[in-house]
């Protein structure tokens, strides 16, 4: 808990914390003036049979209470001064969490809910408790001055037993947090088992794993129902602490009232300070204790959860829990600039000074990488040399690590023992299979990695890929890209003109051409060769084997490498991947959309035996 | 209507509620009149000891204690009520769906029975407490009002004129903080949409390292919402400021009709102080609408909970299963299109069911009303009959919206025809109890949900961890759950998996099955490597159960004994796949 009111304490902006604090005092005044205006309207007024008198002081209270809302109104405005910058720190610090933790290959599911809902919430309640807190302060303050100036001897009689209750209420709150963030996290946990179970009754019956699943959504609704009990406890805990706090003065006052009157106390005194009592101190007292115990433990346990979230992403990037893994939208740990170099091999700082023709060969050695401690590698003992200017394809069956080793290339994985020796970030691209384009113009999107590159540029470089029609559906490179609107085909094809456009030798294509046609596909594929520098993609047709001077075939346990016609000879994998994808043109796992058969010269070899009936071709090559 | 919150019945909490709402607020109500009678005593105006000889002050000390008691033992019956309701209540409706299984259960979409299992039953609970709190809470104002009059008629009169102008304010404050939080939510759903945009890009943007550009561009809007924001503290300035004025007007008001009062000797200076007591227990009418506020939603959840469990469950039979090789029979079946299992209570009909689906072979799938000349909704299965051998792999072939996954679902139970008879062995399967039903078949499907914490939980579901071991081994799974960080205990939510990985734990999940093993095109994002090394784990089973393979592989189809191909509802025609090749419409059937 302290950490957050550390927090939420540094937040607060000095001028806008004074402005706000000044503008309380005549907020105050009404509180202040209360019991008194009452104390002389009755003694010198009402009880005087002066009625005027005791309407002119009535009419002094509303005076004071209009006062009062002037200071109101400018309280709540400077409200605005301290709460928006509050939700802005929390927004960046939300929006900064999430991007580093994405790129660093630990993706957050929940952090637009975090920005949306989170934030809003500690908003919220941020403002309630500024309210609340400033708002006892006022009223108490305001009360203890007007039963000083109406009767000290009652101040000193009620002071004891509402600074008593106060200070017992303040004392359950580190415990009342605690058991609001077990409630809050009580409820999620059971929204997310009965949320996945409820959407998976179908595989729960079709498994008959019905009481299973009454059992495993069981558990969070019984502890959801102790959490709330727990929560409930501390609740009758704040009740006692008011009865001390808010009651426990009206009994001294009317415990002492007999010897008071004796020594002279008027009546109207003595109605003034109950007064005070009554509608001063009991409901601020009361506010407090709802408005810390309600608003207040959202607030701790809301923003404790952000800063949790922030606090996590800080971490150092080695990968968590299968980061990374074939998920759509993975990634990887953030290089570290300038080098991509990983594992022990030189980091090259100079890289910027090697010229812009070579130095950008990549060797891989020993290099070998699994997801956990515990877990068996998806890559041991690599040793991989890819030229300047070699078109590589990387191919095995879906799952066994070509994305893995694709990130290692381009250095965003640490690998666990031997070293990558890589090109840095600004010498090589690597585009994954989900296309990430952003709403904003074509062009800005297509300038992504390259922002300063002139139209021209830019023409060669769509007609290179075969986006021309898409762009000028478009609207050209000052038309507007909205994402969802469009295929993923669609924009793999613009991702694909963005990495054909960057100023640098490697492009890695991970699966960068999956939601293409094949046609397609090979067009890409084709222009990339012949841009220059090196390809490597990860295939996920074998057809794109059949386009590269070499291919490496990952299996899980080793790796061959080789041309076509050696791994032929010499892959039983190779030689399966292939023969299956000739008896199912559907050969590769998730594809949609039309396929062809690849027009490659490479592949008339074997393209007489893909055309015969699949049922031919059901046993494996090996 | 049937409240199924009210806990009345089982909960020995209500009572007590009733009991403490109605004591405490009979203390504060006394509260002020004895307060009063106790200022009036002391300056002498009053006898100085009230009912029972008990002095003012006593008196006093007894109704605070009172209050105070009351309080603590109604907040905490409250809370334990409405816990007990909630958790009683989520058992009941889970194991209820658990019963309907997804037949029966389909009028609901998953993440509506998932709202109705947590938010809607724990506002149902609140149903009993919130209607005893709500009579109970009538008592402080009303009473206020009456003790008001009581002392004198111009208190009453000053109070309501009072209160009337209050109202008016909080009425203008809710419109307008609408229409400013409606510009701020705009605002933030688009900062929201940056972000989720850029996540989405997570690996470009590491790879291109601009992590620090995208962070630029997704805050973009900060600026707006800033300015929305503080538009939405201005109006409430303005409201709080009139709330400032407005509030001490009643009390003033009390006072000033009080004060009078008390000029003309017609109220005592004690019933001045309990006259503004009242006014300001009085002004506490709003607490009111929240109560009843709580009181609607009780009830609509109330009825959204009632509304799932009117739908009676299935019911299984006690039949005992005879030994068999695993024959699979489907005798006339026939599935109507459209929601025919029993609809909720209040659930909308998505149409009405056909009185004669035989009216021609109607086309059937997405958008096929468009093609009925008025006949009526078609049915996705049509009068099919089927005998397929124990122990055979059958493929179960159509374009789609043939209805093949219909026939897959009935194959295992997982809903029930409209007409006809689906048998096992002789069986039918409404006849045989649910361990043996499930014992003896088992389900996989093309898009898996896993359940469970953790990948061992997921394929198990109960089960002993050697069956997992076995299950993940044969259908290849084994493989890449070796490779997670923590192998089979990796938690789930910590193992991102492809289409094919996931197929594959949703197949080992079935492994189980005995009998028959439904494939609903479960291996279709496997690539064929992995899909042809499981098929000849299953074609070499020494079980010999049967299988029923829904696929859209022409090598699938090849490898099965025999291939049963479904066309709009019906059985075009089923024999093995050589028999079938010739015909252009069969082979149609699979994607080029």
């Amino acid at each position: 808990m302290r950490r957050e009111l550390r927090y939420a304490g540094r937040s607060l902006r000095r001028r806008a914390t004074w402005a706000f604090l000044a503008w309380s005092v005549p907020e105050a005044l009404p509180a202040a003036l209360s019991g008194l205006a009452v104390a002389r309207a009755v003694d010198t007024g009402f009880l005087a049979g002066r009625p005027w008198v005791g309407l002119a002081w009535l009419g002094g209270l509303l005076a004071a209470a209009g006062v009062g809302a002037l200071g109101a109104r400018q309280v709540y405005l400077r409200l605005g001064d301290l709460v928006e910058p509050f939700r802005d720190d929390l927004v960046r610090l939300v929006v900064r969490g999430a991007l580093r933790r994405g790129v660093a290959g630990r993706p957050d599911d929940g952090a637009v809910a975090r920005l949306t809902h989170q934030v809003e919430i500690a908003r919220d309640t941020y403002a309630g408790l500024v309210v609340v807190v400033r708002g006892f302060v006022v009223t108490a303050a305001g009360a203890a001055v007007g039963l000083a100036s109406t009767a000290p001897v009652i101040l000193l009689l009620v002071g004891p037993p509402f600074l008593l209750g106060l200070g017992a209420f303040l004392t359950t709150l580190g415990v009342a947090a605690g058991r609001q963030r077990a409630y809050v996290r009580s409820d999620e946990r059971l929204s997310s088992t009965a949320g996945t179970v409820l959407a998976g009754l179908r595989d729960v019956t079709g498994s008959g794993g019905e009481e299973y699943a009454a059992a495993l959504v069981g558990g969070p609704v019984g502890h959801q129902a102790t959490a709330e009990l727990a929560l409930a406890r501390v609740g009758a805990l704040r009740t006692l602490c008011f009865a001390v706090g808010g009651w426990g003065p009206l009994l001294a006052l009317l415990a002492a009232a007999p010897w008071l009157v004796g020594r002279g106390l008027t009546a109207g005194a003595l109605l003034g300070g109950l007064t005070y009592v009554l509608v001063g101190l009991q409901p601020a007292l009361g506010a407090l204790v709802d408005g810390l115990g309600g608003s207040g433990l959202r607030f701790v346990v809301t923003l404790g959860r952000i800063l949790d979230a922030a606090a996590s992403a800080e971490q150092p990037a080695r990968p968590g829990p299968a980061a990374g893994r074939v998920a759509p939208s993975e990634g990887y740990p953030a290089p570290t600039r300038p080098g991509a170099t990983a594992g022990n091999a030189p980091r090259s700082a100079a890289s910027d000074r090697i010229p812009r023709s070579t130095g950008y060969a990549i060797a891989v050695r020993g290099l070998t990488f699994a997801y956990g401690p515990h877990s068996l590698p998806v890559l041991r003992d690599l040793r991989l040399d890819v030229p300047e200017g070699d078109h590589l394809a990387v191919v095995g069956p879906s799952g066994i690590g070509k994305s893995t080793l694709a990130g290692l290339l381009c250095g965003l994985l640490p690998p666990d023992a031997g070293t990558v020796t890589a090109p840095p970030t600004d010498r090589r691209v690597l585009i994954p299979q989900e296309a990430y384009l952003f709403t904003g113009t074509v062009g800005e999107n297509l300038r992504y990695l390259r922002p300063t590159a002139p139209d021209a540029l830019l023409d060669a470089a769509v007609a290179a890929i075969g986006a021309t029609d898409l762009v000028t559906r478009l609207g050209g490179y000052p038309g507007t890209v909205t994402p969802g609107a469009l295929s993923a085909g669609e924009r793999q094809l613009l991702a694909l003109v963005r990495a054909y456009l960057a100023d640098a030798p490697v492009v890695v294509l991970d699966e960068a051409t999956c939601h293409l046609d094949a046609a397609a596909e090979r067009r890409a594929e084709e222009a990339f060769a012949a841009r220059g520098g090196t390809v490597v993609v990860i295939a996920h047709r074998i057809s794109s084997a059949l386009r590269a001077r070499r291919v490496l075939v990952l299996d899980g346990v080793t790796a061959a490498l080789g041309d076509h016609d050696t791994l032929l000879a010499t892959s039983p994998l190779y030689r399966e991947l292939l023969g299956h994808w000739h008896a199912d043109r559907s050969g590769s796992p998730d594809a949609d959309g039309p396929r062809q058969a690849p027009p490659s010269t490479r592949a008339t070899a074997v393209d007489g035996a893909g055309r015969t009936p699949p049922a031919a071709q059901t046993q494996p090559a090996s | 209507m049937n409240q199924p919150g009210g806990s009345a019945r089982r909960g020995g909490w209500l009572p007590v509620i009733g009991v403490t709402a109605l004591g405490g607020a009979g203390a504060r109500l006394g509260l002020p009149w004895i307060l009063g009678n106790a200022v009036d005593a002391l300056v002498g105006t009053a006898r100085p000891t009230g009912p029972a000889g008990f002095s003012w002050t006593t008196w006093a000390v007894i109704a605070v204690v009172v209050a105070v008691a009351c309080d603590l033992a109604g907040s905490y019956a409250g809370a334990a009520s409405v816990a007990d309701t909630t958790a009683r209540l989520r058992r009941r409706l889970l194991r209820h769906i658990l019963d309907l299984g997804p037949g029966r259960a389909r009028p609901f979409a998953p993440g509506d029975l998932s709202t109705r299992l947590t938010s809607a039953a724990a506002s149902a609970a609140h149903a009993g407490p919130s209607l005893v709190l709500l009579a109970a809470a009538v008592v402080p104002p009303a009473g206020s009002l009456v003790l008001l009059a009581v002392l004198d008629p111009s208190l009453a009169v000053a109070f309501l004129a009072g209160l009337g102008l209050v109202a008016l304010v909080l009425r203008a404050f809710t419109r307008r903080t609408t229409e400013a939080a409606l510009r701020y939510q705009e605002t933030q759903g688009e900062l929201a949409g940056r972000l989720a945009e850029a996540l989405t890009g997570a690996r470009t943007i590491a790879a291109a390292g601009t992590v620090d550009r995208e962070e630029t561009r997704v805050l973009r809007p900060l600026a707006e919402l800033r300015r929305h924001g503080v538009r939405a503290w201005q109006v409430l300035a303005r409201t709080s400021a009139q709330g400032a004025l407005l509030g001490p007007l009643v009390l003033v008001a009390v006072l000033a009709a009080g004060g009078l009062a008390l000029v003309d000797g017609r109220i005592t200076a004690g019933e001045l102080f309990a006259a503004s007591q009242y006014a300001v227990q009085g002004a506490g009418l709003g607490g009111l609408t929240g109560l009843l506020g709580r009181l609607a939603r009780a009830r609509a959840g109330g009825g959204r909970v009632t509304e799932v469990l009117a739908v009676p469950p299935t019911v299984h039979g006690t039949r005992s299963l005879p030994a068999g090789p695993g024959r699979l029979q489907f005798l006339d079946v026939t599935v109507h299109g459209g929601q025919t299992s029993p609809p909720a209570p209040g659930a909308d009909r998505s149409g009405p069911v056909a009185a004669d689906s035989s009216a021609g072979p109607a086309p059937v799938g997405s958008g096929a009303p468009a093609l009925l000349n008025g006949v009526g909704v078609p049915a996705l299965l049509d009068r099919v009959t089927l005998d397929l051998p124990g122990g055979a792999a059958v493929a179960v072939v159509g374009l789609s919206g043939a209805g093949k996954s219909v026939l897959a679902a009935l194959a295992g139970r997982l809903r029930d025809p409209d007409a006809g008879t689906v048998l096992l062995d002789g069986v039918p399967l409404p006849e045989l109890p649910h361990p043996a039903l499930r014992a003896a078949v088992a389900c996989a499907f093309e898009r898996p949900v896993l359940v469970g914490d953790t990948v061992a939980d997921a394929v198990g579901m109960g089960r002993p961890l050697t069956h997992v071991l076995a299950a993940a081994h044969a259908t290849r799974a084994a493989e890449f759950v070796t490779r997670l960080p923590r192998g089979y205990g990796t938690a789930l939510a910590a193992a991102p998996m492809s289409g094919g990985e996931a197929q594959r734990l949703g197949l080992a999940r079935a492994w189980h099955a005995d009998r028959l093993l439904v494939l609903d095109d479960a291996t279709s994002s496997l690539d064929m490597v992995t899909e042809m090394r499981i098929s000849r784990t299953l074609t070499e089973d020494h079980g010999h159960r049967t299988r029923l393979i829904v696929t859209h592989r022409v090598s699938t189809a090849a490898r099965a004994d025999l291939v049963v191909w479904l066309e709009a509802g019906r059985v075009r025609a089923v024999g093995p796949h050589e028999t079938l090749w010739p015909d252009a419409d069969y082979r149609a059937v699979f994607p080029t």
